[in-house]
């Protein structure tokens, strides 16, 4: 017996990942073409390369470090270490490591290069503030960027704008160094530094958007691994109401932190939703509530 | 496909599988003639609780089905909330078949009703001079692994490792150890 599956598919956002995708190789292909013209960009390529590998290789222990985040062992956390297992048995992942923040804020974020040394960590403003059914869903949330593998897929997408970004840094040195010494390179000098700020700004533009479409996917993959996309929605409200009243001193600790949050620490005077790395909260709601009405056999 | 779901973010629940539970019935031969363990007249299946109208409907339906059980089989069954958030549906009978039969029934009603994607696991009861030893089922792997809780939240972890070994060739026993999660607190 075939069930209707009330999660369904999300076609649209699949598709506006692979257009992002698309977009994004297109402007780099464009990029490397130039860059390929001028010789003496080899050496910023492989060390961009290297500085992007490092900090993907090592991106649970820089996170870990940078968020003072602490490994917790199942005799330490018992309750969510079972949290964590059950849901990884009942979605068939492999479990993640488990550490806990030691702030009022709550949130949580993944981060890792592969699943197995993925780690979930959550504030102890989370734990205190949620339910056991929002704990799970903000969870599950996290173990979706894991299995999605989030970190590497931003990783790639973001390799050669940091290659444009280091091209544009080094350029407007070299040229500030070379002062009024005119030589021939001069224009190809100013042609690689425009085409690399037009590639870092058109690239920073579109990793944004995907990185908002990853969202929206793990939050699709909370409800589907949970079940219940209304705890999801309880937790979200209840984390960006808390965040609006935790002192801004506070949120500004952790704001270097946002791409791996389930919801970015913001202080006042929010930024345009074009540059940020999280859809609006109304968004990631009303698409939720989408799911919960189907699961309910409305419409 | 799995490389297209990673590049798109896409999220499925995993299936869940029932037909390899059948087979500790089988091992049970062995388990109780060369390991003396004897089985404890209970089992217990565990899944996630979702609030739901159908499934307020399914434990209508599952109510019936047990007490249907209860006439046919005599199997005894309880109902238990823990504090995770599962429901366990405890089963009670002195017949191991009787006990490893009705389970299946349940877990196929369970999926037949869509609530597979819930379902965490199964888990028999097994004494041996006194001490419980537990045979864990999980749905979405398909396999059994063995749990030996000892005082104190600690686990017999060589006496699991002998026994996953010697009944590696009856039963299908979970490979990756990693993932032979401890379940404290049973309501066996």
């Amino acid at each position: 017996m075939t069930q209707r599956k009330w999660y369904g598919k999300d076609t649209g956002l699949s598709v506006r990942m692979l257009l992002t995708g698309a977009l994004l190789m297109i402007v780099y292909l464009a990029f490397l073409t130039i860059l390929s013209r001028y010789v003496g960009y080899t050496f910023l390529l492989i060390f961009a390369a290297l500085f992007v590998f490092i900090q993907y290789y090592f991106s649970d222990k820089l996170v870990l470090m940078s968020s003072g985040a602490k490994l917790v062992t199942p005799q330490e956390a018992p309750q969510l270490h079972t949290m964590v297992e059950r849901l990884c048995s009942i979605a068939d992942l492999p479990k993640p490591r488990v550490a806990v923040i030691n702030s009022a804020v709550p949130n949580a974020f993944a981060t890792g290069r592969n699943q197995k040394s993925a780690v979930v960590a959550v504030t102890t403003g989370l734990l205190n503030n949620l339910n056991l059914q929002e704990l799970e869903a903000v969870v599950g949330h996290e173990l979706t960027h894991v299995k999605n593998r989030d970190v590497l897929v931003i990783t790639i997408a973001s390799f050669l704008s940091t290659v444009a970004w280091f091209i544009m840094r080094f350029s407007l040195y070299s040229s500030a160094f070379r002062g009024g010494n005119r030589n021939k390179g001069a224009g190809a000098g100013i042609l690689i530094f425009l085409a690399s700020l037009l590639v870092w700004l058109i690239s920073y533009l579109l990793i944004r958007a995907l990185s908002r479409y990853r969202e929206f996917a793990a939050d699709r993959g909370s409800a589907i691994i949970t079940g219940n996309p209304s705890a999801l929605i309880a937790a979200l409200l209840k984390i960006s109401g808390a965040m609006e009243r935790v002192p801004t001193k506070d949120l500004r600790d952790v704001e270097g932190l946002n791409a791996f949050f389930i919801i970015p620490a913001l202080s006042a005077g929010s930024i345009m939703n074009l540059f940020s790395t999280h859809p609006p909260i109304e968004k990631r709601i009303a698409r939720l509530e989408a799911m919960e009405r189907t699961r309910e056999g409305f419409r | 496909m799995k490389f297209l779901d990673v590049l798109l973010g896409r999220t499925k629940p995993a299936p869940s599988k029932v037909d390899a539970i059948f087979s500790i019935a089988t091992a049970y031969i062995s388990m109780e003639t060369k390991l003396e363990l004897h089985h404890a007249g209970t089992a217990g299946i565990c899944f996630k609780m979702v609030s739901s109208t159908s499934f307020d409907r399914l434990k209508g339906d599952l109510e019936e089905l047990l007490q249907l059980a209860r006439r046919e089989t005599a199997t005894d069954y309880e109902m238990v909330n823990d504090e995770h958030g599962y429901l366990w549906l405890v089963l009670r009978d002195p017949d191991f078949e009787d006990l490893v039969t009705t389970l299946h029934l349940i877990s196929t009603t369970l999926i037949e009703s869509g609530f597979g994607d819930q379902l965490l696991s199964s888990v028999f009861k097994f004494t041996k001079e006194g001490t419980a030893t537990y045979f864990i089922y999980t749905y979405k792997r398909g396999t059994f692994y063995p749990f030996v809780p000892l005082k104190g939240k600690e686990r017999d972890a060589q006496y699991e490792l002998k026994l996953g070994t010697l009944l590696d060739a009856e039963l299908p026993v979970e490979k990756n150890r990693e993932t032979w999660y401890p379940l404290w607190e049973l309501p066996l």
